[in-house]
């Protein structure tokens, strides 16, 4: 195969695996690979190890790499060790899984969070995250981990609207009204708060002048908002419909 | 002392209170027994059996049962129920002076001028004890509350107290028999005394003429003709004179304890009444009459009442005012109990003690004036002379600790009453009548000149309410004038509304309701006295009498709630409970059954979906609610209650309901509703009602006429059969002249022996044979053969070209709400125009409408709808599509959840979103809206209800869709998350969702009103921009019952109605009106007008338009239909007053000078494109949403009405859909609809 010549890289493939997310193949590239030097097999640890961590094997990782290892290894393993507690990152992953509508897979990353601190205030979030997704009867539940932390800390927007969407997915608009107003009363143009006052106004049967106003507000103030794209889009697509239907110029 | 009542009599020598009814019983000196109902004031019963004076008196505590003893010696016990003497007791040998029962035992007690004491045993009616002891008149004897002891007064002036308790033993001891009264002395063998003295109390100098026991302590109270009232103190072995109260300067003749004060009551020849204070031994208060001596008293056993009884009758009253003193604020009651002000809060039912009273005044707190800007109170006390009342300031203590609150300092002054004008200034009447204005130190800021005035109410900021003599005024401080005044005697509380919209002023048996102006809305009288009085949130007056809960409406209808026992002061009245306070100052809540009085009101404010409502739920019946409905014109309701056939029979032809007057019929089957009913069926043009009338009554003649007349051949010949069968040959002869049958004609002229006539007829109509045979019957002989006349002209009724099977087209006759509402169930009154009729048109209306209108009012009233009733709208039964989508994550390994298992990181894939879920599961356009697929949404509305042109929807769709996501917040400063609202998020589970809809028809039916306001402004076309909205939105909505669909439909008629209407009013104004022919066609579209279906406020204004034009185009014909129309619709008075002025002249010459294409009695459907009437039977296109109807050359073009729909017909595929149901309802009922006429 390839001779032992300065231009070649002997741990291609291993990088190459690891790079375009391949992790297993990376790993068994890794064990296959004879390394030419103790730097290369440093390397080509580094590489294995973190294709565990990649993998979230991060036991793999945390037993091999010894104290006695190169300091480089070390780093890795310090890496390990910082991602196998974070739950930042499981929070994290469970955000992209709801915003993918992968609700079951979020649910066993969730799990995974809280047999790691079931108590940490970001387990709690992301609990009422997915039970928010998953709906029914753990809209409550998640209406509860809201409250409780806003008795706790103090409320803030993020808790408020968050209680103001287990109300709205259980259809309690009145109550959602409460703290919307109170959403809205600590900071008049947050997008979110608007947003939420978009969908309940209508709900509750205001005035379609009123909804008209928070949207107006939206506008003035996050032109950039994901929800206007989307809803400038919407209209655009609107027209483009319509003319379909035109009525004929003959008729 | 406040007297509660009076009665004028001979000299009333004995009292007794009825434990627990307002009863009295008062015996005479004349021999008369009188049986008073204190509260009504009323006489029961009068029971006259003793010769002579009665002085003892007394009712049993349970049993129906009073005792008497009189100068006649008699004892009598008699049962008031059933009003007669039971028996009567004898023995005594001298005037009987007084009598009691035993509270317990069945003992009577008398005291006599023969020396003795007895004991009676009204069981078995015999004399079980005798005591002696006494050398001259026992003047009283009373036993003891509790313990085995008898009282004794006597003219030896002598108190004594007896021992009864070896009577007790013997007689009440188990298996003890009581034996007749043994000798006088009552010694048995053994010498052991049934009653021995054990007390002789000597102290008077005098005869004593009373004795009693305290009702607890171990004292004895006397009153003598030593003028002196004593009280005695005793124990096991001794008794005592503890103290002499002196004062009266006459014999004494009663003295009693007050049964819950430290007080005694006595009275004395000397005219007076004297309270005294039982620890101070003086004088508190002395009551005096000019000429009537007092002769007894008593004391009520619970309440806090007396009677004395005088020279010439009695008198029952309290010595101190009950009425607890309290102010309400918002949830808030404030009230005076023993010396505390204390808070209730209405809806926790927390009642705290807020802060303790300054002390110092010995009468109770008479009135309260609440300030909760600065959380201070004014509470004014009431001296017996009035100059000497005050009144304190007192701001209450933010924090206090209600078992031991704060004492603050208040600020005291004289004054009769004071009350808040605002948040920093209180009014004072002071004791020389005149007004101080003072602030909150209690300085004086101003003093003000007022009209003679005794008394001051609150009458809301800046404003207060005077009472003289014979009226009460309102009067503006600030202004120092008076605004209003009304004349009402004696008002003693003013109750204001929560809005102050409304004043209700309470005398002693009368109550005003006035308006804010103190204009006088109506007046209630009672009988009984009113105590007191609160607003209900729907603006009814809640008042009490001393013996009921009432209502009154500000229309002035008035009636019972509920009885009462005793006495509440009404504090607030809140749905079905009334929160009150008692006379022990305790508050209570009684519950309360509004249903009448919410019905009344509903009536009198004209919702009669609400009258509807409570007319299927409420347990409302009986006679009174039919005759008040049939009194005050609701016999379509009054139909709802009734049962009895008879009665329903007239109020349906009343209301004229034929159907409901035929099923009574049927259910009755009498002659007489027959005849009516086919009369009033006639009257109607219901010809198969009256077929059926007139078969039942037997009525031949008139039901082959009915055949004639309806082209009914077939029916003819056989009412021919009949007559024939029934010999009756007139009946015969004239059904076969109506049938054209001339040889029937010629058989029945021969048959009655009519030769000539049965000749001539064959003959002149050319039946020649016929004619042969029956010449050759004459007699030539005798008979002549009658000339046939050359000139006869055939007598041959015209044959009906159509018969008539079908009832005649019948004019829509404008339908009352109850008949509309109960036939489509529906609710058709959310959709009413919640106008006044009084309410004036705007501009927009033009100077046709308004030769004499006032531009002034629009209307004041906007209320917003009842939004009840429209509840859960799930879709249901979409299952049928579960299994065809499946979810794309199915096709997904299970095993990619975890991203690398085999070693690869695969990203997971997209999910589904409930969106596209909401868009699997629905074929509803508002689901897919929602779930923003607009082209599938586009797809159904097309398919579905025919749009076409989608501009219009532009706006709703992208509201739509903005409403279907909420979002929340995760992790910082990433994009936010979204959640999916879903209406069936209870149990839909995880692929079922279906979104939740945020439209409701409720709030679509709330936003009529807005279109209805821009109308009578004259806001057209704004007008018509908004109810195409409503209109367009329809389709949007999810309905899940008959009913929804019903009111979806109304509503797209009420849009559809008026759209038509008010563009073609705008059009109308737009023509020229130079020419006679560019008038006409003014005036056809005017006319038109009248025809779309509006409400009534628009509707006076329309064809007060029409009356205008048609009047000057000298119409005067159709000018005076749109006058009587327009009379019906009971328009203001002055309106009403100016059509018939127009009417009248329009009578004069009923003639239209101009021919128009506009026939008010042929039913049309109006083009909503050219404007022109299309009458019955002639090619209509209609649009599949609106039903908006289109002359066929319009056919193709864009509705005119929605602006988004094609006049085509449309495949029509169904789909399951509630929507579509009601679209293909509306799509296929191409005859249903016609735009009313009312006639």
């Amino acid at each position: 195969m390839a001779a032992q010549q300065g231009d070649v890289d002997e741990l291609f493939d291993v990088k190459n695996a690891y790079y375009i997310g391949s992790y297993q193949q990376c790993i068994n590239e890794a064990q296959k690979v004879k390394p030419s030097s103790p730097e290369k097999e440093t390397e080509r640890d580094m590489f294995l190890y973190r294709a565990y961590i990649a993998q979230r094997k991060y036991a793999v990782v945390l037993d091999d790499i010894k104290a006695n290892s190169s300091p480089e290894l070390q780093a890795v393993r310090m890496f390990a060790e910082y991602l196998s507690n974070d739950i930042k990152s499981m929070a994290m992953s469970i955000q992209v899984l709801l915003s993918l509508d992968r609700v079951d897979l979020a649910r066993k990353e969730l799990k995974k969070m809280q047999e790691q601190d079931e108590d940490a205030t970001l387990t709690q979030l992301a609990t009422a995250w997915v039970n928010i997704a998953v709906g029914g009867e753990k809209l409550q539940d998640a209406y509860y981990i809201f409250q409780e932390m806003s008795d706790k800390y103090s409320s803030t927007l993020l808790l408020l609207n968050g209680q103001a969407a287990c109300y709205m997915a259980q259809n309690k608009w009145e109550e959602a009204e409460g703290v919307l107003q109170e959403a809205l009363d600590k900071d008049s143009s947050h997008p979110e708060t608007l947003i939420n006052l978009i969908v309940l106004t209508q709900h509750l049967g205001k005035a379609p002048e009123v909804t008209n106003r928070y949207l107006s507000q939206l506008k003035d103030a996050h032109r950039a908002h994901p929800f206007l794209k989307d809803y400038l889009a919407k209209e655009n697509e609107f027209d483009r419909l319509a003319m379909q239907y035109a009525p004929s110029a003959t008729a | 002392m406040l007297t509660k009542f009076e009665t004028k009599s001979a000299r009333v020598k004995g009292l007794s209170f009825h434990p627990k009814r307002p009863w009295v019983l008062a015996s005479l000196h004349n021999g008369v027994i009188q049986l008073w109902d204190y509260r009504m004031c009323t006489l029961i019963d009068k029971f006259d059996e003793h010769d002579g004076p009665v002085r003892g008196i007394d009712f049993h505590k349970q049993q129906p049962l009073f005792v008497s003893g009189g100068d006649d010696y008699k004892i009598k016990v008699w049962n008031y129920k059933l009003r007669r003497c039971l028996f009567t007791l004898l023995g005594h040998l001298d005037y009987i002076r007084t009598t009691f029962f035993h509270h317990e035992y069945p003992w009577i007690l008398s005291a006599s001028d023969d020396q003795t004491i007895r004991i009676w045993n009204w069981q078995s009616r015999t004399c079980v004890c005798v005591l002696t002891g006494h050398n001259h008149y026992v003047m009283c004897a009373q036993f003891h509350p509790s313990e085995d002891l008898v009282v004794s007064a006597s003219l030896d002036q002598t108190v004594r107290v007896w021992d009864i308790s070896g009577l007790r033993k013997k007689n009440l001891s188990p298996g003890a028999v009581e034996t007749e009264v043994r000798g006088i002395s009552g010694v048995d063998l053994f010498g052991a005394s049934d009653a021995v003295v054990k007390h002789v109390l000597e102290g008077h100098d005098r005869g004593v003429n009373w004795a009693a026991f305290h009702p607890s302590m171990p004292l004895i109270v006397s009153g003598a003709d030593d003028r002196q009232v004593k009280i005695w103190r005793m124990n096991e072995s001794k008794a005592w004179e503890l103290d002499t109260c002196r004062g009266h300067y006459n014999n004494v003749s009663c003295a009693v304890f007050h049964p819950r004060q430290e007080l005694i009551l006595s009275n004395s020849e000397d005219k007076s009444i004297r309270v005294w204070d039982m620890s101070k031994r003086t004088g508190v208060q002395t009551f005096r009459r000019d000429h009537d001596r007092f002769w007894v008293l008593g004391a009520h056993p619970n309440l806090n009442l007396f009677a004395a009884g005088h020279d010439s009758g009695m008198i029952v009253f309290k010595l101190e005012r009950e009425r607890p003193a309290y102010a309400v604020h918002s949830n808030m009651l404030y009230y005076v109990k023993d010396r505390f002000l204390r808070q209730l809060d209405f809806n926790s039912s927390k009642d705290t003690a807020v802060m303790q009273l300054r002390s110092g005044s010995k009468f109770p707190v008479f009135s309260m004036s609440y300030n909760p800007a600065e959380n201070a109170v004014l509470l004014c006390t009431r001296a017996t002379n009035l100059e000497n009342s005050t009144y304190d300031l007192y701001s209450i203590p933010k924090e206090s600790d209600s078992q031991n609150p704060d004492a603050p300092e208040g600020k005291r002054s004289s004054g009769l009453t004071a009350v808040w004008v605002a948040r920093n200034r209180f009014a004072v009447l002071d004791r020389m009548h005149s007004l101080l204005i003072k602030n909150l130190k209690n300085e004086i800021v101003k003093k003000v000149q007022v009209p003679s005035c005794e008394e001051i109410f609150y009458a809301g900021t800046g404003s207060l309410l005077l009472r003289d003599a014979d009226g009460v005024t309102l009067f503006d401080v600030q202004q120092k004038r008076s605004l209003a005044t009304v004349k009402i005697a004696k008002v003693k509380y003013v109750v204001w509304s929560s809005d102050t919209s409304h004043v209700a002023l309470l005398a002693k048996h009368a109550i005003m309701i006035c308006n804010r102006k103190l204009e006088s809305l109506c007046n209630i009288h009672e009988n009984i006295r009113v105590k007191s009085g609160a607003w209900d949130e729907s603006g009814v007056f809640i008042y009490t009498t001393s013996n009921h809960i009432k209502y009154a409406l500000t229309s002035g209808d008035h009636g019972i709630i509920r009885t009462l026992d005793l006495p509440i002061y009404v504090t607030r009245v809140r749905g079905n409970s009334v929160y009150c306070l008692d006379r022990e100052c305790r508050p209570r809540v009684l519950t309360i059954d509004p249903t009448e009085y919410r019905f009344k009101l509903a009536l009198v404010n004209r919702k009669y979906d609400e009258v509807l409502h409570m007319v299927r739920n409420a347990k409302l019946v009986g006679q009174s609610i039919i005759a008040y409905l049939q009194k005050k014109g609701y016999p379509e309701v009054a139909l709802h209650f009734v049962k009895d056939e008879k009665t329903r029979f007239s109020l349906a032809l009343e209301c004229g309901n034929i159907e409901v007057a035929l099923d009574a019929a049927k259910a009755l089957d009498e002659r007489s509703c027959w005849e009516r009913l086919g009369e009033a069926a006639l009257l109607q043009g219901h010809h198969q009602v009256v077929e059926m009338c007139y078969q039942r009554t037997k009525n031949f003649d008139k039901l082959t006429f009915l055949y004639l007349i309806t082209g009914n051949l077939a029916k003819l010949r056989k009412m021919m059969k009949i007559a024939e069968i029934r010999k009756d040959m007139s009946g015969h002869y004239q059904a076969a002249l109506y049938l054209g049958d001339v040889s029937e004609r010629v058989r029945i002229l021969k048959n009655c022996g009519q030769k000539s006539l049965a000749y001539l007829t064959a003959a002149t109509h050319g039946l020649d044979d016929e004619a042969e045979t029956l010449k050759e019957n004459f007699d030539p002989e005798k008979e002549t053969v009658p000339e046939v006349d050359p000139n006869a002209q055939l007598l041959q009724p015209p044959p009906p070209i159509n018969p008539l099977d079908t009832n005649w087209p019948l004019l829509t006759v404008s339908k009352g709400f109850f008949e509309g509402a109960i036939a489509a169930k529906g609710k058709a009154g959310q959709m009413a125009a919640d106008l006044d009729m009084d309410a004036t048109g705007g501009e927009g209306w033009g100077d046709d409408a308004e030769l004499q209108l006032d531009e002034d009012g629009f209307m004041d009233a906007q209320e917003g709808l009842g939004e009840e009733g429209v509840g859960k709208e799930e879709g249901g039964g979409w299952e049928v599509e579960e299994d065809l989508d499946l979810p794309p994550e199915l096709d997904v390994p299970v095993g990619a959840g975890g991203g690398a298992e085999d070693g690869f990181f695969v990203p997971p894939t997209k999910g589904m979103s409930p969106t596209q879920m909401w868009c699997n599961n629905s074929q509803l356009p508002v689901d897919h809206i929602l779930a923003g697929s607009f082209e599938t949404a586009m797809r159904l509305l097309h398919d579905q209800v025919g749009v076409v042109n989608f501009g219009p929807y532009k706006s709703l769709f992208m509201q739509t869709l903005s409403r279907g996501r909420t979002c929340y917040l995760g992790l910082p400063s990433q994009p936010c998350l979204r959640s999916h609202p879903q209406r069936n998020w209870k149990d839909c589970g995880a692929k079922q969702g279906l979104p939740a809809v945020g439209l409701r028809l409720s709030d679509l039916i709330a936003r009529l009103q807005q279109c209805y306001q821009l109308t009578t402004a004259g806001r057209f076309e704004e007008a018509v921009e908004r109810f195409r909205a409503i209109l367009l939105s329809v389709p949007l909505l999810v309905v899940d019952n008959k009913q929804e669909i019903a009111e979806a439909q109304q509503l797209i008629t009420i849009c559809r109605e008026y759209i038509v209407g008010l563009t073609m009013e705008t059009e109308r104004k737009k023509l020229p009106k130079d020419t006679l022919d560019q008038q006409k066609r003014l005036c056809e579209m005017a006319a038109y007008f009248t025809h779309c279906n509006l409400q009534p406020v628009h509707m006076v204004l329309v064809l007060r338009t029409a009356l205008n034009l048609f009047f000057k185009l000298r119409n005067f014909k159709t000018a005076a239909g749109f006058a009587r129309r327009l009379l019906e619709l009971g328009p203001k008075p002055d309106v009403a007053q100016q059509t018939r002025k127009i009417l009248a002249a329009c009578e004069k010459t009923l003639t239209d000078a101009h021919q128009l294409n506009y026939d008010p009695h042929n039913p049309f459907d109006l083009c909503a494109a050219s404007f022109v009437p299309l009458y019955r039977g002639r090619p209509i296109e209609k649009c599949p949403l609106s039903g908006a109807c289109y002359c066929p050359p319009y056919k193709g073009q864009i509705c005119r009405v929605t602006q988004v729909h094609q006049d085509s017909h449309l495949p029509f595929k169904i789909i399951d859909s509630i929507l579509q149901l009601f679209c293909h309802k509306i799509y296929f009922s191409k005859m249903e609809k016609t735009p009313a006429v009312n006639i």
